[in-house]
């Protein structure tokens, strides 16, 4: 990466601006420090500022492959009117949540790759964001017999792993419609079923 | 809620003082209308909605907390 366009000293005070009100507002019971970004896996990412976030919601955060953290990071980037290309730059992250994503991904890279390879059946990944998606490529950027490609638009844009000499790439698989907004459980889940009287033959 | 939203929008768009949110309380869900200057829409939705989509994840992450839930309608 070229050289450092972000100083946790400059950095901090604007995220502090904006994120500080923002927890509170939102009642998450976190704090977090900004620190220089330290290079643990200099192939895949090399933030050059850091902001770890511990306390008891962090779990909260951390919930459904980090979804809030990620939306944190993301409108923090947003309101401080960072471009786009430098969001790589500055990474929210808690309990080493991205070093562990980042060693989950690359496993399941390769474990796609064996199967590809061994099946020439092309491998779908569920929808990711783009650095999760570039540490898939980066993972199987060796590989001979197979290569990965992004398909699909927006939310739904997901990593593919097929046979190197595939023409024709798959269609992006599309997630199933989230559900309607009124939609509720149908019935108790564990009562009634138990009470069911046994079924005769 | 009214506020975390309004602070966010306000955070994002070019004209703060055109970022206003209405509260409906239904019976089930609170739904938070929020209207920003027509020039300033992109910023509240972004690219493929990603920043109504992060906006909405607060919320509702906020929401669970308070064991209500709250949706986000943005008007135009």
């Amino acid at each position: 990466m070229s050289e450092k366009k972000y100083a946790v000293d400059s950095v901090a005070p604007k995220i502090d601006q904006f994120l500080k009100p923002l927890l509170v507002r939102a009642g998450f019971q976190v704090k977090y420090e900004a620190a220089e970004g330290e290079s643990v896996n200099p192939d895949f990412e090399n933030p050059e500022v850091v902001v770890r976030f511990s306390g008891s919601d962090v779990d909260l955060l951390l919930a459904n492959k980090a979804e809030v953290l990620l939306a944190l990071e993301y409108l923090t980037m947003e309101a401080l009117r960072i471009p786009s290309d430098d969001h790589s730059r500055i990474s929210f992250d808690a309990q080493d949540y991205r070093a562990l994503r980042i060693e989950e991904l690359r496993m399941s890279a390769l474990a796609a790759a064996e199967r590809v390879k061994k099946t020439r059946v092309p491998f779908h990944f569920s929808p990711m964001n783009s650095r999760e998606r570039r540490i898939i490529h980066l993972a199987l950027r060796d590989q001979a017999e197979v290569r990965s490609e992004s398909v699909g638009l927006g939310p739904i844009r997901q990593v593919v792993v097929v046979p190197s000499d595939l023409k024709t790439l798959p269609e992006p698989i599309r997630p199933p419609r989230p559900r309607p907004e009124n939609d509720r459980p149908r019935k108790p889940f564990g009562r009634d079923r138990d009470r069911r009287p046994p079924r005769r033959r | 809620m009214k506020q975390l939203i309004e602070d966010i929008a306000k955070a994002l768009v070019d004209i703060p003082d055109e970022v206003n949110v209405h509260v409906v309380e239904g019976e089930q869900v609170t739904v938070l209308e929020l209207r920003v200057a027509p020039s300033d829409l992109g910023k509240v939705i972004g690219k493929q909605g990603r920043t109504a989509r992060s906006i909405r994840t607060i919320l509702g992450a906020a929401g669970m907390k308070l064991n209500r839930r709250f949706t986000l309608e943005i008007l135009e």
